[in-house]
Order: structure tokens, then C-alpha cells, then sequence
């Protein structure tokens, strides 16, 4: 690995850790808060692809891990994998890199805005929100005992702020492509 | 940022990085092995007295274990909810077990301590040729020196949303964010290869 692709998702870790954060939001019509951190996941897929964004979630969950504060709302420690939603920042992980995959192989220069923003749009949803949810809902399920439909009817309500998340990557995404193109990946 | 360490010199603290992290590993197979609910309320009632052995204070310990105590006790009544008491008593138990002991690692294992552990456990895969161990340490250390400049950066430029009378917006606060931000990645990869911290070759 090049140093460049290195300091990319250092900084695109910095960058995921400070939107952690910001305060998180209340949506009228969405019964929870909603975090600005999970947004940064999709986003260091969409800018940085599947390898260089994999590896920028990567740092924060290690930076995390390791005793720092870095987590939205102050979490931070080995404990914070002791909680029944670890499986949310396992799924972390492979968000990231689903997303940045399917950007890179979905969006180019060449393509109309649509498109762009629509590929976007899809590869933020696959990775975010379906890759994301089947590694949350499988882990919750397991750990608690209570089944898949069960685990699934509880995360339900967080599913409309993730999808809302990824509107705002995509077109994010489109943005940063026109003004700083990092995809696809030159290493 | 300050982290979650915590100077002493009680047995945790003696005690070496990778037994602790191993006993860690140990101890949460166990919780989950063990399912009969008097045996993990002795197991909550230990990993309870070891971070009581710690010596931090009530308001102290609270303000760590807070957002993640939240989280299970509402998995719990979720799972009460849904499914049996006893089902909602383990999961209870089980991972508050579980919390405490991981707590309790974090709070005697300082950051360098924990690093060269990781840089150990990637070796192995430095001698397949995946990755440079050394490389995490580094990268680590310009996530942590990047966060103040990321957040000065944020706060600059919604600064600027609010001097032109503009609402500040998730996109038109992300995307300049980002794009300073990674602009900066060139000089930085410069820097490090001109000093030869990656080693020369």
C-alpha cells in the first residue's frame, strides 16, 4: 500500500470520528436520535472505494478499541464490543467496503450526474443500510436469544435515518467526485 | 480526547497486556457458555469486585459506562418484551458481565500498550506480505493528530454558513469538509516518505 492511500484513510478516519462528534438530531417523523458517524461509513466508501474506505473504518474501531472516546456519544473501550449492538460496528466494516466495491464498479467520469448519483445512491443502500442491518440483526439476535424476525422488528425504527443517510452520500459523493475524484482507485 | 486509561498500580495494571486481553477472550466464552442464572450472577458479581478494584469513583464509573449500560438495559426489556424473563436476565447478566471486564482492561492498558500488542498479533501477517505491522501504529498516531485539525476545519466552515447567513446543511457542511480535508493527503504521504518512517525501499 502506497503512504498516500494510507494517510487517505487516516484522514477519512479523522474525519468519521468528527462527525461522531456532532450532536446527534431528532427527525420529526423517525422515533430515534440520529447520528451523523454512521453517515461517515458510507462516505468513506463512496470517496475513498472498498479498500482504502474498508480500512479507514477499520482505524476507528481499532482507535475505539484501543480506549479513546472516538464513538458517537463519548463510547469508546473494549466495552463498547460488549454491547448487544456490537454487531452494528462489525457490520461497519463490511459497509464500507460493499459500498466503496460497488462504487468502483458502478460510477466513472464519463457518466451524466443522474447516473452518478443514482449508483451512489444504490451502493450507499446495499452496504449501509442491507450489509450494515444483516450484521447488526444477526448479532442481536444471537446474543440476546430472541430470534431473527424479533431482532429485526427492534432495529426497524433506525432503518429510515440510515436510508435518509445515504441520500446525503450520494449526493456527497457526487460532489467530492467533482471536486476532488478519488475513484476509481489509481492504486 | 482524553482516554479511558487510568493511572495506578493495582494487579490489572501489573498484570501484562496480552494475558489480560487473553483472559478477556477466556472470560467471554464462558458468559456465553454458561446459561444457568445463578452461576452468571456470581460471574457479574466478580467482574463487578474486579473493576471496584480499579478505585474509581461512583460518578466517575457511571459517566464511562453510561451509553453502553443504556444500550443493554433496553436490549433487556426489548428481550423481556418479546421473550421470557429469565431469557431477559441472562442477556442482563451476560453482558454487564461482560461490560464491567472489558472496562476494567481499558482503564489499566495504556495506548502503547495496547498498540505493540496489535503490532504483534500482525506479524504473522506482515510475513505473508499483507501489510506492514509498523503501519498501524503510525496510522493511528495521524488519526489522533488529524481529529483537532478535521474538527477546527468543521467548525471553520459552519462559521462561514453562519457568516454569509446561511443555514448550515449536512452536504454543504460535508462535502468541504472532505475535500480540504483529503487535499492535504499529498503533502502528508510526502512528509512521511521524505523521513523514511515507513522504511526505505
Amino acid at each position: 500500500m502506497v503512504t498516500r492511500d494510507l494517510v487517505l484513510a487516516a484522514l477519512f478516519a479523522a474525519i468519521i470520528i468528527v462527525l461522531g462528534l456532532l450532536p446527534s438530531i431528532m427527525l420529526g417523523f423517525i422515533p430515534v436520535p440520529i447520528t451523523a458517524q454512521s453517515l461517515g461509513v458510507m462516505l468513506a466508501g463512496v470517496v475513498l472505494g472498498a479498500k482504502r474506505g474498508m480500512i479507514a473504518v477499520l482505524l476507528v474501531l481499532l482507535i475505539a478499541a484501543i480506549g479513546m472516546p472516538v464513538l458517537s456519544g463519548g463510547r469508546g473501550g473494549l466495552a463498547v464490543f460488549a454491547a448487544p449492538t456490537t454487531g452494528y460496528l462489525i457490520g461497519w466494516v463490511a459497509a464500507a467496503f460493499v459500498t466503496g466495491f460497488l462504487c468502483e464498479r458502478l460510477v466513472n467520469r464519463e457518466q451524466a450526474g443522474l447516473v452518478q448519483g443514482v449508483s451512489f445512491f444504490i451502493a450507499a443502500l446495499i452496504g449501509g443500510v442491507v450489509v450494515l442491518y444483516a450484521f447488526g440483526i444477526t448479532y442481536l439476535a444471537l446474543v440476546t436469544g430472541m430470534g431473527l424476525s424479533k431482532a429485526f422488528l427492534g432495529s426497524l425504527a433506525f432503518i429510515p435515518g440510515d436510508v435518509l443517510k445515504a441520500v446525503v452520500a450520494a449526493l456527497a459523493g457526487r460532489a467530492v467526485m467533482a471536486g476532488y475524484p478519488l475513484l476509481p482507485q489509481r492504486a | 480526547m482524553r482516554t479511558l486509561y487510568v493511572q495506578g498500580d493495582s494487579l490489572l495494571h501489573r498484570l501484562s497486556p496480552r494475558l489480560k486481553l487473553l483472559l478477556l477472550a477466556g472470560a467471554s466464552v464462558a458468559l456465553f457458555v454458561v446459561s444457568s442464572l445463578p452461576l452468571l450472577g456470581i460471574m457479574a458479581v466478580c467482574s463487578a469486585g474486579l473493576y471496584a478494584m480499579l478505585g474509581l469513583s461512583l460518578r466517575d464509573s457511571w459517566q464511562r459506562l453510561r451509553p453502553i449500560l443504556l444500550t443493554i438495559v433496553i436490549v433487556a426489556l426489548f428481550t423481556l418484551l418479546v421473550d421470557t424473563p429469565v431469557q431477559a436476565a441472562t442477556v442482563l447478566l451476560r453482558l454487564t458481565s461482560l461490560m464491567l471486564l472489558a472496562a476494567a482492561i481499558t482503564a489499566t492498558t495504556g495506548i502503547g500498550a495496547f498498540i505493540d500488542e496489535i503490532t504483534w498479533l500482525a506479524l504473522p501477517l506482515e510475513r505473508l506480505g499483507l501489510m506492514k505491522a509498523s503501519d498501524i501504529g503510525l496510522s493511528v498516531g495521524l488519526v489522533i493528530r488529524f481529529v483537532p485539525e478535521v474538527l477546527l476545519r468543521y467548525i471553520s466552515i459552519r462559521d462561514a454558513h453562519y457568516a454569509r447567513g446561511l443555514k448550515p446543511r449536512p452536504l454543504t457542511l460535508a462535502v468541504p469538509m472532505i475535500i480540504l480535508t483529503l487535499r492535504s493527503a499529498d503533502e502528508i504521504a510526502a512528509a512521511i516518505d521524505a523521513r523514511g518512517l515507513r522504511g526505505q525501499k
